[in-house]
């Protein structure tokens, strides 16, 4: 194995696909960087430039675009709460708020170091386990899905903030995600006859408008003094935040990984995933959402994993785990190529050639993105009566070219007005975005289940990965719903009666 | 007044003239502007490859033309049939959509009517297949007696409700008469997978996507929708073979505006039919592995092969 990882690294270090990588990376930040462009619509765009590539060259340029498109959604994200792609949305909570506060720089390198990181665990678990990991993805069906997004919603009692609204919220989220032709059955719910609402809400509508457009909205109505940050310095190694985020990376790094190889779930879940424990299993809860580092470290070094992470199935069952290497499967055919079970075997110079380049890529993420924030800071100083119209232009382009709808436009700027009217009583968007994504699939997995089981419920706790999640999700719950009451008593019992309060 | 019935003689030649001048003219100038193809399904599948790679060749065989290729997967590419339905008659606007069309149509999910296109050709045919672990069933055999033995029981995995995957289970059903559950994957991937990990017994779909997995034995096809058996798995019976008429496989085809004129429709089927004999989209076939059986249907013998599935898909959605 290290001798193939050493055979691919020669490939990689060829000028010629060293050139073309460093290029592929360039073209994700950018594509990342920008709210809409996702690494899906870039790979199927870069495509046909491909086709007069030798395959190896070939798929290490798109699967390179591909990792750095999932990096560089953090940017944006950080800088005027417009997430890049749907993988960062998790990543304004925290990092919009460090910018407001003067501390976008220090976000910046939080969100850069975690990103490389969760990317280098993410490939070295690509290289190491890869048909080992396959086989474990396939253990998961239809009632560990649906465990895992219960585990995911019941966060909503631990998040900060007002309970009622966090679950309004998460109702919400999971309202709009029911929208749409049912997969199951066929039927049209809510769509009003509407052919634009019958294949449901899109994830980059909702996410632009209610982060970016609804940002841009408050900001221009309420008058919102812009304080120019003359200079933003991005510190990569802090090793104080190092310390404070070590837990947190390690933690996310390992859920992205396993969420990735999950086929059918991609970096965006793993990222809420991640995000949703490290409020969980914090000390100080409360923090979140309002400028916490940890609040970066967790999604971002969750979606690098994960997006690694989704590469596993792809290589080794040749099932692509998220959107994008579903069109990288495509491009492997289109390629004469057939992943699948004897890939590994049969193309393993390719692979190899792909996990060497891989490697390199989060190296580069490191030492190149520098100069590329660099360039994305020093917009932060033009007016914001300029930079306000220029980010609304880049969400409607960026909206419209997910689907060539203009329908999804206006959809967009509807969960602008509805952000910006939702964020003057403080609601937890964070709500929105988890009933959103995980709604989906709790509901499906849960119907599938019950097909599988011809509607016995007995099947969640006869599979032991679906039973034991299901266990800690109530256990989870109970505790962050006790805990405070028994604190109460506690302190009570601690002080003696007291009639006071 | 003979000079005045003249002039409206006259009159009406020219018109008449023009008229028809214009319908040979069509012909003769199409392409008059920039065509556009419409792909019913979203960026990187199967049918966007597809148009994407017989665009360079279709620009060829037309005698040069401006294509852009707009992706409109939204609806189960309903929104594409509807913008060829609505727009101009005149050729430009070719509705690039697999057999969902048909299946979406029956389902009512899909407005535009078979009455409101017009098949230019059709030009690949993915042969249908039901595929199991072979571990756990040998042959169709074994699969059939296993399902008579637990009614109600057997778990057959696809695509979504309506989908191609869907349709092949259910006329399966309705031919065999077996008592078998159908579940709804959100793609082939994720029902393989869970065929693989042995969550579920079997899966309905095309043949191309799965045949590294049937290389490497651990999956099977055991009966085969096709009149004939196939070359490559002379064993494997085939829904004829068991008295089934089921031969419909998972097309792709080319459609247009229903009020095209016919020289332009057949234009662009002869054009078609150049690309589709090239020996570059021929070797694209065979790299795609959709070289099972003749893609190649010309537009009106398509048409009724639409037209009697989509009762035959109306029936088996109505009894399901």
């Amino acid at each position: 194995m290290l001798e193939n990882f050493l055979g691919g690294l020669a490939v990689v270090m060829q000028p010629l696909n060293l050139l073309l990588l460093t290029s592929a990376v360039f073209i994700g930040f950018i594509g990342g960087a920008l709210p809409g462009i996702s690494g899906v619509i870039l790979v199927v765009i870069l495509l046909p430039v491909t086709y007069g590539m030798e395959p190896t060259t070939a798929f290490m340029v798109l699967t390179a675009i591909y990792g750095a498109t999932v990096f560089s959604g953090l940017i944006t994200a950080i800088l005027y709460r417009a997430p890049g792609t749907p993988e960062a949305v998790m990543t304004a909570f925290d990092g919009y708020p460090m910018t407001q506060r003067g501390e976008a720089g220090k976000a910046l390198g939080i969100g850069v170091l975690s990103s490389a990181i969760g990317g280098l665990v993410g490939t070295i678990a690509l290289i190491v386990f890869t048909p080992m990991l396959a086989t474990m993805a396939l253990r998961f069906s239809s009632p560990e899905y649906f465990a895992l997004a219960v585990l995911g919603l019941t966060v909503v009692a631990s998040l900060g903030g007002r309970l009622i609204f966090g679950l309004i919220g998460a109702a919400l989220g999971l309202f709009i995600a029911t929208i749409g032709i049912d997969p199951l059955t066929g039927t049209s719910r809510y769509t009003f006859g509407n052919l634009n609402l019958a294949e449901g809400v899109g994830l980059i509508p909702v996410i632009v408008g209610l982060f970016a457009v609804s940002e841009v909205m408050k900001r221009t109505l309420d008058h919102e003094s812009h304080q120019p940050l003359t200079k933003v310095k991005v510190k990569i190694f802090d090793l104080p935040i190092l310390r404070q985020i070590g837990n947190t990376l390690t933690r996310s790094s390992i859920i992205g990984v396993i969420i990735g190889i999950l086929p059918g779930i991609g970096a965006s879940t793993a990222a809420m995933v991640s995000y949703s424990e490290t409020v969980r299993w914090s000390k100080h809860p409360e923090k979140f959402g309002k400028g916490a580092p940890e609040g970066i470290a967790a999604p971002e070094s969750a979606n690098n994993a994960a997006a690694m992470g989704a590469l596993v199935p792809l290589f080794a069952l040749g099932i692509p785990g998220s959107g994008t290497t579903a069109v990288i499967l495509g491009a492997f055919i289109m390629h004469g190529l057939q992943p699948g079970p004897m890939f590994m075997l049969t193309s393993s110079d390719l692979i190899y050639a792909v996990f060497a380049g891989l490697f390199i890529v989060n190296f580069m993420i490191l030492l190149f993105s520098k100069p590329f924030i660099v360039l994305f800071t020093k917009l932060l100083n033009v007016p914001y009566s300029a930079l306000g119209p220029i980010i609304i232009m880049c969400c409607v382009v960026g909206t419209y070219s997910v689907r060539n709808s203009m329908f999804d436009v206006w959809l967009m700027l509807g969960f602008g007005v509805l952000g910006y009217l939702l964020e003057k009583i403080n609601f937890p968007m964070v709500s929105i975005i988890l009933g959103l994504v995980l709604g989906p699939i709790a509901e499906s997995e849960l119907r599938r289940s019950l097909s599988m089981s011809q509607g016995s419920f007995e099947i969640f706790l006869t599979r032991p990965i679906s039973a034991t999640l299901l266990a800690v999700a109530l256990l989870l719950l109970a505790v962050t719903l006790f805990m405070p009451l028994v604190k109460r008593a506690r302190r009570r019992a601690a002080t003696g009666p007291s009639f006071g309060e | 007044m003979p000079a005045h019935y003249f002039k409206y003689a006259t009159l009406g030649l020219a018109l008449l003239g023009t008229t028809t001048g214009a319908v040979a003219s069509d012909a003769d100038d199409f392409p008059s502007k920039p065509i556009q193809f419409l792909v019913a399904a979203g960026a990187g599948g199967g049918t966007d490859n597809f148009a994407r790679v017989v665009r360079p060749m279709f620009e060829e065989a037309i005698g040069g033309a401006r294509i852009t290729v707009v992706n409109l997967p939204a609806a189960s590419g309903a929104l594409a049939h509807q913008r060829t339905a609505n727009g101009e008659p005149d050729g430009h606007t070719l509705d690039f959509a697999s057999t969902t069309l048909v299946t979406s149509l029956a389902a009512g999910q899909n407005p535009v009517g078979l009455d409101q296109l017009t098949p230019v050709a059709r030009m690949q045919s993915d042969v249908m297949a039901l595929f199991v672990n072979p571990e756990r069933f040998e042959d169709f055999d074994a699969f059939k007696t296993y399902a008579e033995e637990n009614p109600g029981k057997v778990t057959v995995g696809g695509t979504h409700t309506a989908s191609p995957d869907h349709m092949a289970f259910l006329s399966l059903v309705d031919a065999s008469g077996l008592d078998m559950n159908f579940i709804p994957y959100d793609s082939t991937g994720n029902a393989t997978a869970n065929v693989l990990g042995g969550n579920i017994d079997a899966t309905t779909t095309s043949l191309s996507p799965l045949l590294s997995y049937i290389d490497a034995g651990q999956m099977a096809p055991i009966l085969v929708f096709s009149d004939e058996r196939l070359e490559d798995y002379p064993d494997v019976p085939t829904t004829v073979d068991n008295g089934w008429e089921l031969t419909d496989g998972n097309d792709r085809a080319i459609f247009v505006h229903a009020d095209t004129p016919a020289l332009i429709v057949a234009r662009l089927e002869d054009a078609f039919k150049t690309v589709f004999d090239s020996e570059d989209y021929q070797a694209y076939a065979e790299r795609v592995n959709l070289d099972y059986r003749d893609g190649w249907m010309g537009g009106d013998e398509y048409r009724q092969r639409l037209e009697s599935n989509y009762e035959l898909y109306t029936r088996l959605l109505e009894n399901d």
